[in-house]
């Protein structure tokens, strides 16, 4: 009994001295080779072995098995990393639980062990531990069913697709357009040319529609998404959803600009049902700018960005 | 004891007098040069600003790119050298590390962006200089600009507050902080509590219109460094100034130790909410909770059933009588700019909502919202407005009207608050401790979209109370759960409702479509809470497992015995 209490508290104290002490030491901002979570993880396992083998405690079975499930606990808690969702956590720490069962009954003399101080405990063998958990158990059950019937309210989710597949064809200013078949009129030289050339300085014909697209841009998009056209303009933060991040590598970067085009002219009333036409801020932008304006703020939007837009693969089809 | 304390004071008078005389010593030991431009980094920050600055500062810098007519804080205008966020004297140029800063965390509550995750370092220190070489007026190379550092002195705040929230400063240093502001007449411009309502008729430099900073808004600071509720940034601004603008420095009428005090209380007048690290806004509360009230609901905004803090209370524990009251809820706003009449430049980007319910009584909504000055034209009345879903039976799902007014298929039901001050009211006047009531009518709106806006007849929504008390407008909205009307949000409880809001600011001549707006909020009814039903479903949980318990125990003796007995034997060895 003594032998056992004297495991316990080793096991505490150790853990206590590992976590703050040896964690720390073990979680650099870049992990290495040895130094690192993992690492660390199984040096307290190993401390937790010698000690106990080391110095013959042979702590009783339930102590063991407490050791046992509690190390799987501790491993999914705080050293995986990144932190796995708590449905996840749930379900690893319930097979977690039947292996620690398992170990326990691996045959009948360590099931008894095992079960020997809870039989002991519920009998009265253990007086004072008997006490305590007739009395806690009940106090538990209590505060718990109180917490389940306290009602608590959290914002309905609301699930949305971002990208929606596009019509096949939009009218625009009297104007039916094809997606599948139109192209920037704009896009007249290969983008990467003007990388570094300077708007309103620059007289090419490029940067001049690139000027006046990002003219268009400064006058009516910022304020949603952003001078960095990451979706963080001034207004951005009073929007749900966000608006779209055109930095990210999911937005523009992998649409066609024909999509491009639909979206700017019909904005988040265009927008079919599964993406939420009624929450969306996005203007119907063809009643304040003409086709033209529309192409000159797609053009300016890749030049900024310095993203290409997807292309439907012409000479696939035509080799048909 | 008496006499003690005296001599203490004077002694402490004393040293400040001398430490203060050794830090004017060492200061102007420190006056310097002015940071010269670096040439060699020119041709690189040409490139920088030519691609990300050029469309607010302009081809020449002079702030007037193709967006600067519809910002309300205008781009800055390099051409003067006149720069706002600093660590040198009223009237110097800036360092070249206050530029560097400026770019790095952005402008906040302007269309200055945060360029530190987006710019390399390099890139930010060339343009910087780049900047440098676009004033005209002032050259950083001439032997007269000299700068001083009056910012280094501070040190860090007196009582090692930290961040985020910088709690822990002691109430005896802010009730200090107080009285040194209205000592200093800071209410003249920030007005009473500090809502920045002091003085409608400001200009700056270049002769736009400017108001003073609302302290209760601190992540609208321009000088917030991405670190909002640092009374360092309060501190620095007093002891610098802010060039071009009003705002003069306090070096020579307030001491050191004083300047943190005045920042203690400017700083705790923000409410402590937690901030989005990417719009640096706090977060909006997109769930309104209306408390269910078993006794009669007060419709007097100033009953203490309505008051609670703006703060977080997660983050600021609330006050006993306060703790059961609704919590204030962020509702975030952005200006209307999709039809007619736009608005680019919206004068409130937040409403603080309350809310309580009872069956009796019906549905009480409480909107807040800082309003710096008040409308005393007729045809432009102060209007703040609550927008449901009118058939929100009708609705499948997630399923909405379009946030704005509604669309041809999905009405939806306003209710607008027009409110005028009295002729008591003037928006020069001195900060005044009651507050003006305000004469509100109610106009029931249908909107099928922005041209199908039509007002109904015989509403059922009443505006109980209305007040402008230090630069904040309060409107108390009622209405019965269920109504007659054809056209009217029927309220049901336990039900997430869709709602938005809608904000006109009068003074700024904004009516109609020309509006602050938000998105779609929701808001739902809570039942009312059974304590005595919950208690006794707990004592009879915890009494049903006393008794298995006791059968766990009669269990294991009779097994015990069972054993014993021998009738049963036990599993003695291993397989």
């Amino acid at each position: 009994m003594n032998k056992s209490f004297l495991s316990l508290i080793l096991a505490v104290a150790g853990w206590a001295v590992f976590h703050n002490g040896l964690f720390p030491i073990f979680t650099p901002e870049v992990a290495g080779w040895l130094q690192n979570r993992y690492v660390y993880y199984l040096l307290f396992c190993f401390y937790l072995i010698f000690v106990n083998v080391g110095m013959r405690l042979k702590p009783p079975m339930a102590l063991r098995a407490l050791y046992v499930w509690l190390l799987g606990y501790y491993f999914y808690d705080s050293i995986l990393t990144p932190h796995i969702p708590w449905t996840l956590f749930i379900t690893y720490m319930m097979l977690w639980t039947i292996g620690t069962f398992l170990y326990i009954s691996q045959d009948p003399t360590t099931f008894r062990e095992f079960r020997a101080p809870i039989v002991k405990t519920i009998v009265g063998e253990y007086k004072l531990a008997r006490i305590v958990v007739f009395t806690l158990l009940p106090l538990l059950v209590g505060f718990a069913t109180w917490n389940t019937l306290y009602p608590s309210f959290a914002e309905p989710v609301e699930l949305r697709t971002v990208h929606p597949a596009p019509p096949s064809t939009t009218k625009v200013h009297g104007k039916t357009y094809k997606l599948e078949e139109i192209g920037n009129p704009f896009r007249t030289d290969e983008q990467d040319n003007y990388k570094d050339s300077f708007p309103f300085i620059d007289k090419t014909e490029y940067m001049k529609n690139v000027t006046e697209g990002g003219t268009v841009f400064f006058e009516n998009c910022h304020y949603c998404h952003g001078d960095q056209l990451n979706g963080l303009g001034m207004f951005s933060h009073a929007f749900n959803p966000t608006p779209a991040n055109f930095i990210d590598p999911g937005t523009i970067a992998m649409l066609q600009e024909s999509f491009l085009f639909w979206r700017v002219s019909k904005g988040g009333p265009g927008l079919p049902n599964e993406s939420t036409p009624w929450s969306s801020a996005m203007p119907p932008w063809e009643e304040h700018l003409t086709t033209d304006e529309i192409w000159k703020v797609i053009l300016f939007e890749y030049w900024y960005t310095g993203w290409h837009p997807r292309t439907f693969d012409t000479e696939g089809s035509t080799a048909e | 004891m008496n006499i003690k304390t005296t001599t203490g004071k004077t002694l402490k008078i004393l040293l400040a007098l001398l430490f203060s005389v050794s830090i004017a010593g060492v200061a102007y030991a420190e006056d310097r040069q002015a940071d010269p431009i670096q040439q060699d980094k020119l041709e690189a920050g040409k490139k920088v600003y030519f691609k990300r600055c050029v469309w607010c500062h302009g081809v020449e810098g002079g702030g007037d790119g193709p967006s600067h007519d519809r910002l309300f804080t205008k781009p800055r205008n390099f051409i003067q050298g006149t720069f706002k966020i600093r660590w040198t004297n009223s009237g110097e140029l800036p360092r070249d590390q206050d530029l560097i800063n400026t770019v790095t965390h952005g402008l906040t509550g302007s269309a200055m962006p945060a360029w530190g995750d987006f710019l390399k370092d390099d890139e930010i220190e060339a343009v910087v200089q780049f900047v440098k070489s676009l004033v005209q007026d002032r050259k950083f190379d001439d032997e007269d600009e000299t700068i001083e550092d009056v910012v280094s002195e501070l040190g860090s705040n007196p009582w090692k507050a930290e961040g985020p929230y910088y709690h822990g400063i002691p109430q005896e240093a802010i009730d200090e902080g107080k009285k040194i502001m209205v000592a200093n007449k800071c209410f003249e411009c920030h007005g009473g509590e500090g809502a920045g309502d002091g003085n409608p008729t400001m200009k700056d430099d270049w002769g736009f219109p400017i108001v003073a900073a609302s302290w209760k808004e601190c992540w609208n600071f321009r000088g917030a460094r991405r670190n909002h509720f640092d009374p360092f940034n309060v501190a620095r601004t007093i002891s610098t100034g802010l060039n071009g603008t009003p705002m003069p420095n306090f070096r020579d009428k307030i001491s050191i130790e004083d300047r943190w005090k005045l920042a203690a209380f400017v700083n705790s007048l923000c409410p402590r909410k937690k901030i989005d690290r990417l719009t640096n806004k706090p977060i909006p509360d997109f769930l309104i909770s209306a408390k269910h009230t078993d006794g009669e609901i007060s419709s007097k905004i100033s009953d203490p059933m309505w008051q609670a803090p703006d703060h977080d209370p997660k983050i600021i524990d609330r006050t006993e009588e306060q703790e059961n009251n609704p919590r204030k809820n962020y509702i975030a706003l952005a200006g209307q700019i999709t039809r007619g009449n736009r608005n680019f430049d919206p004068k409130s980007d937040n409403l603080w909502v309350s809310s309580r319910w009872n069956e009796k009584q019906g549905l009480f909504y409480l909107v807040e919202y800082d309003n710096r000055f008040l409308s005393k034209d007729p045809e432009y009345p102060e209007g703040v407005a609550i927008q449901w879903p009118a058939k929100l039976q009708d609705l499948f799902g997630a399923e909405k009207p379009y946030f704005i007014f509604g669309d041809s298929k999905k009405p939806v039901d306003i209710w607008k608050a027009n409110m005028m001050p009295g002729d008591d009211y003037k928006d020069t006047n001195a900060p005044k401790e009651d507050g003006y009531q305000l004469t509100t009518t109610v106009q029931e709106l249908t909107g099928n979209g922005f041209d199908a806006v039509v007002e109904k007849e015989g509403g059922q929504v009443k505006v109980v109370d209305s007040i402008f008390h230090q630069g904040r407008v309060k409107v108390m909205f009622q209405r019965a759960l269920t109504t007659e009307g054809e056209m009217d949000v029927q309220i049901p409880s336990e039900q997430f409702i869709p709602v938005a809001f809608m904000q006109w600011a009068g003074w700024d001549k904004e009516k109609d479509e020309h509006q602050a707006i938000s998105t779609w909020y929701y808001t739902i009814l809570e039942p009312p809470v059974d304590t005595r039903h919950m208690l006794t479903m707990s004592f009879i949980m915890g009494g049903v497992f006393v008794g298995l318990q006791g059968w766990l125990v009669w269990m294991t003796k009779r097994t015990r015995k069972m054993y014993a007995d021998g009738k049963v034997i036990q599993d003695e060895r291993p397989f």
